[in-house]
């Protein structure tokens, strides 16, 4: 029963042996830590990245995602509608209505770089995993299903203890904290320096992205915080400029890039 | 293969004779078991040195090998039956098929398993089988086995025997096993010892052992992939 | 009528028992093994803990196709299967498991030499299926299987030979006849001897070089499909009860124990070969496999001396005590 060449230094030949045994007798006694997966649902941790569900309300049809995708697995069709003017002589505003947003999850790689770069929080990740398929055409979820996810996502996380404020609400209390002193100015000043007004004007885009960033609270909550880093500049940025999207809208299906790719 | 043959003829040869010196009418069944078990085992034994392929010759002595243990158990020696087996079978047809298996044992038929000079090999075989029938039918020409009575080939009995009667014949055997045990020992060790010589040069007496150990190792292992690739040919051819 | 009819049942009864305990034996490796690695093992089939795993697994065996490759010596590829697993059959019709003529399936003479005998034809049916698979990692499988079983052979029959002097018989119901508490102390560097040069005889781990499926796939088995590769499965079990029950047999007092003699002695029998098939579990969930030169560096520096040791042992106390 000994071996050859006894591992370590021990007393006894054989101690080695001996203490393998116990370990494993040892670990008989003990309770196992299997997963009864089918059975029993896994405690998955937050943010985990089962599917992707969007959000079709907050979609601009910007085509990021589509065009960050390293897979090339997104694949989205729209077309432009002309708006009435708001106002008698107003000019006529385009907008671009979203045809089919699919994404075939036989070719995505759950990087998350499309719903980091939306730039308008309409991508979100849910935690559901069982949607194998037997056929993998049926893995190309196509807008209602990942409509359907969207229900599955849940509430952000709360933030640790300690951490940062989201960047969000750091920057809505600036802004307002910068509003109260204007309106303070102007209150003290009384309507010495009417130019103040446009400029305030401009910085007032500030508050109104809390609204926009949580259009889906009742429905879907926001992105989470770690989301929210660049989702806020550009949407900052997206209020300077709202015709952006629509400038670069020229050709807003994927199929040219897929051409290009092949 | 000539061993086989030897042994195949061997038993052949005795058992057909016992069953022949017994050709009294109204047999029991025990004999025409004995009968029929001697005629597989002589057609076994025929196979096995005619077949052209090695390994079913191989087989085939085993099929000899187990049938003539199944005449000893008819025999009452049950002791000498079942070390039949454990030698002849579990041991020596084991060991000759490694052998085979190492060196050369392709499936489907060798033509050079055919020997040119088969006609020698069969008058060698049949004065041999002639000479044995002669000594045992001269040697036990009135002794009868009582089957019914007592087992007269059970291991108390046999060691008694063996002890009491023939000790001087099994000492002597001994000494010969054990001879051809040292000579084996004594051929090898020269052998490994030459070679350690010739690979290492002048080295302390320890090492050279561990040095011998491993070229055995490294030797068994080229066999085996020598062996794996004579299995390929064969699966080719 | 009365004799045919007793055969017929004993004949039963042990194939019934070789049917079944080898099936228990593969359901208790699933389940201990598996708790021994953390796991649970099967739980599904049959609902309770996954008690009919092995039945099920044997369905989807029988369900399979029986292929033979192309080059493959047809013949001999088939009865492989067959030969291995008979031998066992054979064996367990010898092996008592109470006192008296009634609790053995045939009461051998010469029952020691029977039951290794027999044993060694076993891996006659692994040479077999390695060499006629017409592939190397077969022929390789049965090389070695070939190499480990001359290696182990040689201990095994020494240390059965030293409880057979120590009974002065070669008969298995004989030995326990003779049998006394104190062999157990006096025999037991031979008992561990026969259980090792057993378990690598079945090429149990650590000693499953034979079938070391990172190098060589399953050595010998490996272009078995279907029913016959269930077979070798089977009879890899079969041979853990055949030497578990040896194992008792010889070396542990079979059908003695501290209490209950009368009527209870299978209950010991079983109990104890029980044991020594959770022990062979136990020992292939711990050790790794042995590489080919330290197995036969095992049997041939340890094993075969500490059997001779041990029956040089046996020889001094018989001749002191009588």
């Amino acid at each position: 029963m000994a071996e050859p060449q006894p591992p370590t230094r021990s007393r006894f030949p054989g101690s080695g042996l001996a203490k393998g045994l116990a370990v494993t007798l040892r670990t008989m006694t003990r309770k196992t830590v299997t997963e009864q997966y089918p059975d029993v649902q896994p405690e998955l941790p937050p943010r985990t990245r089962g599917v992707i569900g969007l959000f079709e309300e907050n979609c601009t049809v910007c085509m990021l995602c589509a065009r960050e995708c390293p897979d090339w697995c997104i694949y989205i069709d729209s077309h432009k509608e002309t708006v009435p003017a708001a106002t008698p002589g107003g000019r006529e505003r385009s907008r671009n209505v979203l045809d089919r947003f699919a994404i075939d999850f036989s070719l995505c790689m759950y990087c998350g770089i499309c719903i980091e770069v939306c730039p308008f929080d309409a991508l979100f990740w849910s935690p559901e995993f069982e949607y194998s398929e037997t056929d993998i055409r049926d893995l190309t979820h196509e807008r209602d299903k990942l409509r359907e996810w969207m229900w599955t996502v849940p509430a952000p996380p709360a933030l640790d203890p300690g951490a940062e404020e989201p960047k969000e609400l750091a920057a809505a209390r600036k802004t307002a904290e910068k509003l109260a002193a204007q309106q303070e100015a102007a209150v003290a000043g009384s309507a010495e320096r009417p130019a103040v007004q446009p400029e305030s004007a401009g910085a007032g885009a500030g508050p109104a992205t809390p609204p926009a960033a949580g259009a889906g609270p009742g429905t879907a909550p926001p992105a989470a915080p770690d989301g929210s880093e660049p989702h806020a500049d550009e949407q900052a940025r997206a209020t300077e400029g709202p015709t952006r999207p629509a400038g670069e809208s020229k050709q807003q299906t994927d199929r040219p890039r897929r051409e290009g790719r092949e | 293969m000539t061993l086989a043959a030897t042994a195949g003829q061997l038993a052949s040869g005795a058992t057909t004779t016992a069953a022949g010196a017994h050709g009294f009418l109204s047999p029991t069944g025990v004999e025409i078991a004995f009968l029929l078990v001697g005629l597989v085992t002589f057609g076994a034994a025929l196979v096995t040195v005619t077949t052209r392929q090695l390994v079913h010759a191989a087989l085939w002595l085993v099929v000899t090998l187990g049938g003539l243990a199944v005449e000893y158990l008819l025999l009452t020696a049950e002791f000498i039956a079942w070390v039949q087996v454990l030698i002849y079978v579990g041991s020596v047809v084991v060991l000759l098929l490694f052998g085979l298996m190492l060196t050369r044992a392709p499936i489907g038929r060798s033509p050079d398993a055919d020997s040119g000079n088969r006609w020698a090999a069969l008058a060698v075989a049949v004065a041999a089988a002639a000479a044995l029938v002669w000594v045992v039918v001269d040697a036990f020409r009135t002794t009868w086995i009582d089957l019914d009575g007592p087992a007269a080939g059970s291991t108390r009995v046999t060691g008694q025997s063996l002890f009491q009667n023939w000790v001087l014949p099994f000492e002597a055997l001994s000494v010969l096993l054990l001879a051809a045990l040292v000579g084996a020992i004594v051929l090898s060790r020269k052998a490994t010892a030459d070679a350690a010589t010739a690979a290492t040069g002048v080295k302390e007496a320890t090492t050279a052992t561990d040095v011998t150990e491993a070229t055995e190792v490294t030797d068994s292992a080229e066999g085996r992939g020598g062996a794996a690739d004579q299995a390929d040919k064969g699966g080719v051819r | 009528m009365n004799d045919a009819l007793d055969v017929t049942l004993r004949l039963l009864i042990v194939f019934v028992v070789f049917l079944a305990l080898p099936l228990i034996v593969g359901q208790t490796e699933h389940k201990v093994m598996a708790h021994m690695q953390g796991r649970l093992g099967p739980m599904y089939a049959g609902g309770f803990h996954g008690w009919a795993q092995l039945v099920a697994d044997g369905v989807k065996f029988a369900q399979k196709e029986d292929v033979v490759p192309t080059g493959a010596d047809r013949r001999i590829f088939q009865l492989a299967p067959a030969v291995a697993l008979l031998p066992y059959l054979l064996v367990l019709l010898a092996i008592p498991i109470a006192p008296g003529e009634g609790a053995v399936g045939q009461a051998i003479d010469a029952g020691v030499f029977f039951v290794l005998a027999v044993m060694g034809v076993g891996v006659l049916g692994s040479l077999m299926a390695g060499w006629a698979s017409a592939n190397k990692f077969s022929l390789l499988g049965g090389l070695r299987t070939a190499a480990q079983l001359l290696a182990y052979e040689l201990p095994m029959l020494l240390a059965a030979a030293s409880v057979a002097m120590a009974a002065g018989t070669v008969s298995l119901p004989g030995i326990l006849d003779a049998f006394e508490w104190w062999w157990l102390p006096w025999q037991i560097v031979g008992a561990i001897v026969f259980f090792v040069a057993g378990l690598a005889e079945l090429q149990r781990p650590p000693f499953d070089m034979p079938v070391a499926d990172s190098e060589i796939i399953f050595g010998a088995y490996t272009e078995y499909t279907g029913l016959r590769f269930a077979l070798f499965l089977l009879a890899e079990y079969a041979g853990i009860v055949v030497l578990c029950g040896l194992t008792t047999v010889l070396f542990l007092g079979g059908w003695h124990g501290p209490w209950g003699a009368d009527g209870l002695g299978w209950v010991w029998t079983l109990l104890k070969t029980a044991v020594l098939a959770f022990v062979v579990i136990w020992l292939r969930v711990t050790y790794p496999r042995l590489r080919e030169d330290q197995l036969q560096k095992l049997s041939w520096t340890l094993l075969v001396p500490l059997s001779l040791a041990q029956i040089a042992l046996t020889g001094i106390v018989k001749v002191v005590i009588q």
